[in-house]
């Protein structure tokens, strides 16, 4: 009948529901588990799993109004107007920028009204591209839409950033 | 989650047909400087100054966003400068906040450092945000 008998053989069981916390740090910790928060808001899970590297993704369902800057590689698949420079870009298939594209390999497979500027372009079979190309070396498949100059001028006139080799 | 208004800013992280919509991500070398609009998902890492409308949004530890924020779901474990319009904040214990965080729900875990009013709203508040003069871009 009482809770606390002592003369049970089995010390373990004495006092199961009321285990008293070593003093000090446990009643400390423990409180804000008890009373939870009565809002159905339940915590946002942390950013940890879709950070994938540093490799940027501009998904099908974003736009972005502005310019956009990477030391590292974009991957366009929504929609950007304004200019976009990074070390790598690819635009995807039904993506569009409005503006031009820097880089050091610049990968269209959907729409750029703008310019690109790049030292590698790929043209894919399902781009449409809609302002001058300046490149050095490139590549166009079959179905790309081109209205525009395409010139291999990358890092010779154009480029303000490379004007070493040209007295 | 409650069904919403299919006009509200807050619409579910679904196209229609249904599917889930990918998340965006903005690696740690990126800057922005201009609006982001998504309904999905977007993960902040890099640095953004601007305007962000989103479903959920995210910033991480590294990020770092200046300018109003307007979602459903906002967590942020970086920088923030500006104001958050979302039903639901998560101020975890690495953030930096300054400015306002308008909220129906928010969790700020021990360590956040926030300098900020904190207004709560009703729902309804957030579901005519995007009507509302103060949030217009």
């Amino acid at each position: 009948m009482t809770m606390f008998n002592r003369t049970d053989n089995k010390p373990n069981e004495t006092a199961p529901a009321t285990t008293v916390p070593p003093p000090g740090a446990a009643t400390y910790t423990a409180t804000p588990e008890v009373k939870k928060p009565q809002a159905v808001a339940q915590p946002i899970m942390s950013a940890a799993p879709a950070a994938t590297g540093g490799v940027s993704v501009i998904s099908k369902a974003l736009k972005i109004t502005g310019q956009l800057e990477s030391t590292e590689d974009i991957r366009i698949d929504g929609e950007v107007n304004g200019d976009v420079r990074a070390v790598s870009v690819t635009v995807g298939n039904n993506a569009k920028v409005k503006g031009n594209v820097y880089g050091d390999t610049v990968e269209l497979a959907g729409t750029v009204e703008g310019k690109i500027e790049a030292k590698k372009v790929v043209l894919g079979g399902t781009a449409r591209m809609t302002g001058d190309v300046v490149h050095q070396d490139i590549r166009i498949e079959s179905g790309a839409f081109i209205d525009g100059h395409l010139k291999p001028e990358f890092g010779k006139t154009t480029s303000k950033t490379n004007g070493a080799g040209h007295a | 989650m409650s069904a919403a208004p299919p006009k509200s800013v807050f619409a579910k992280p679904q196209n229609g047909n249904g599917t889930v919509l990918p998340v965006s991500n903005l690696g740690k070398a990126i800057r922005v400087n201009g609006d982001l609009e998504t309904d999905g998902e977007l993960h902040i890492q890099g640095c953004v100054t601007g305007r962000i409308n989103a479903g959920t949004l995210v910033i991480a530890g590294d990020g770092y966003v200046e300018g109003d924020v307007v979602a459903r779901d906002v967590r942020v474990d970086g920088r923030l400068n500006g104001r958050i319009f979302a039903v639901n904040v998560t101020l975890a214990k690495s953030a930096d906040v300054s400015g306002r965080v308008f909220h129906n729900s928010v969790t700020v875990e021990q360590g956040a450092r926030i300098d900020a009013r904190m207004p709560w709203r009703p729902p309804s508040y957030f579901e005519t945000l995007d009507q509302l003069p103060e949030t217009k871009s």
